[in-house]
């Protein structure tokens, strides 16, 4: 198999993706996609009430799917095949986030490579409010089947 | 350490149900999340834990009622690890599995918690596409 993207050598950046400012109307449309009426999300009276600061507290997926989204944009024509956070800050409406990773470890796989990588979601001038890790998988390019030939 | 009133839910499984993710709500949730179009029919990949949550057959509310937690005392999500066997495909009608796998109690700086952790599935057939497995957080105020 020929040498992976120098882009994705182990200890390798991924991302930043950044989102400027996560709007509390679009967390309205998430709460109904979600179906998850936890007024947390909604209303920042509620939010208030519950000793989590003056506005509204983000649903934690939309944290994860901004990660996916970082990884998708990082490493074109991939898929995902694994993602593993904990949650460990708010993001609250209105706050920047920066999604971000590095690659840990390349392995040859079948017909590929797996991608593990180290990823995370900081709020802008803010605490980590996510991180884990994924695993993506890389096909092998027909190029990658030449030198395979070759080489046997 | 385990809850003695609590110790049974492991191992519980979750009304099975069924979840076709539209092209409607696959657009809304991209605009949402700020992700670019879909790619021949292939769902976002947050779908994993949005199907499965919606697809299961028990309300978030009625799954943080089993573990004797009113959902207006506010759960919060603490972990979730989403696993891809396939893509998730627009307009296919999945199958959607699903159980408990424990429930714990611990002591923090903000006081006591329940960490319910649970796993659910989708299905196609009988191949598993995706899986959700994530934890709830439940404050047990006044414990």
């Amino acid at each position: 198999m020929s040498s992976p993207p120098s882009h994705l050598q182990p200890g390798a950046a991924l991302g930043p993706w950044v989102v400027e400012h996560v709007d509390p109307e679009q967390m309205k449309t998430l709460a109904v996609l979600l179906a998850d009426p936890n007024p947390i999300h909604l209303d920042a009276d509620a939010a208030r009430r519950a000793g989590l600061g003056d506005r509204v507290v983000t649903q934690g997926p939309a944290s994860v799917g901004f990660v996916l989204n970082m990884l998708a944009d990082a490493v074109p024509g991939a898929t995902i095949r694994d993602v593993r956070v904990r949650f460990t800050a708010n993001v609250h409406g209105g706050d920047g986030v920066v999604a971000a990773g590095s690659v840990q470890q390349l392995e040859e796989v079948d017909d590929g490579r797996a991608v593990r990588c180290a990823v995370w979601l900081d709020v802008r001038d803010g605490p980590r409010a996510l991180d884990g890790t994924a695993t993506l998988f890389l096909p092998a390019t027909r190029q990658d089947h030449t030198n395979h030939s070759e080489e046997n | 350490m385990s809850i003695p009133e609590l110790e049974h839910l492991a191992g519980t499984s979750l009304p099975a149900g069924t979840f076709t993710i539209s092209a409607l709500e696959d657009d809304q949730l991209r605009e949402v999340l700020h992700a670019g179009p879909s790619q021949s029919g292939v769902a976002h990949e947050l779908w994993a834990y949005i199907a499965t949550q919606r697809g299961i057959g028990i309300s978030v509310a009625d799954l943080c009622s089993i573990a004797q937690f009113d959902i207006a005392d506010g759960p919060m999500l603490g972990s979730t690890e989403l696993e891809y066997s396939s893509a998730m495909r627009i307009g296919t009608r999945y199958r959607v599995e699903g159980e408990v796998l424990g429930v714990e109690r611990k002591h923090g700086r903000s006081g006591t918690f329940d960490v319910m952790r649970y796993r659910e599935r989708l299905l196609s057939g009988d191949d598993l596409v995706a899986s959700a497995t994530s934890t709830f957080i439940l404050p047990r105020r006044g414990d």
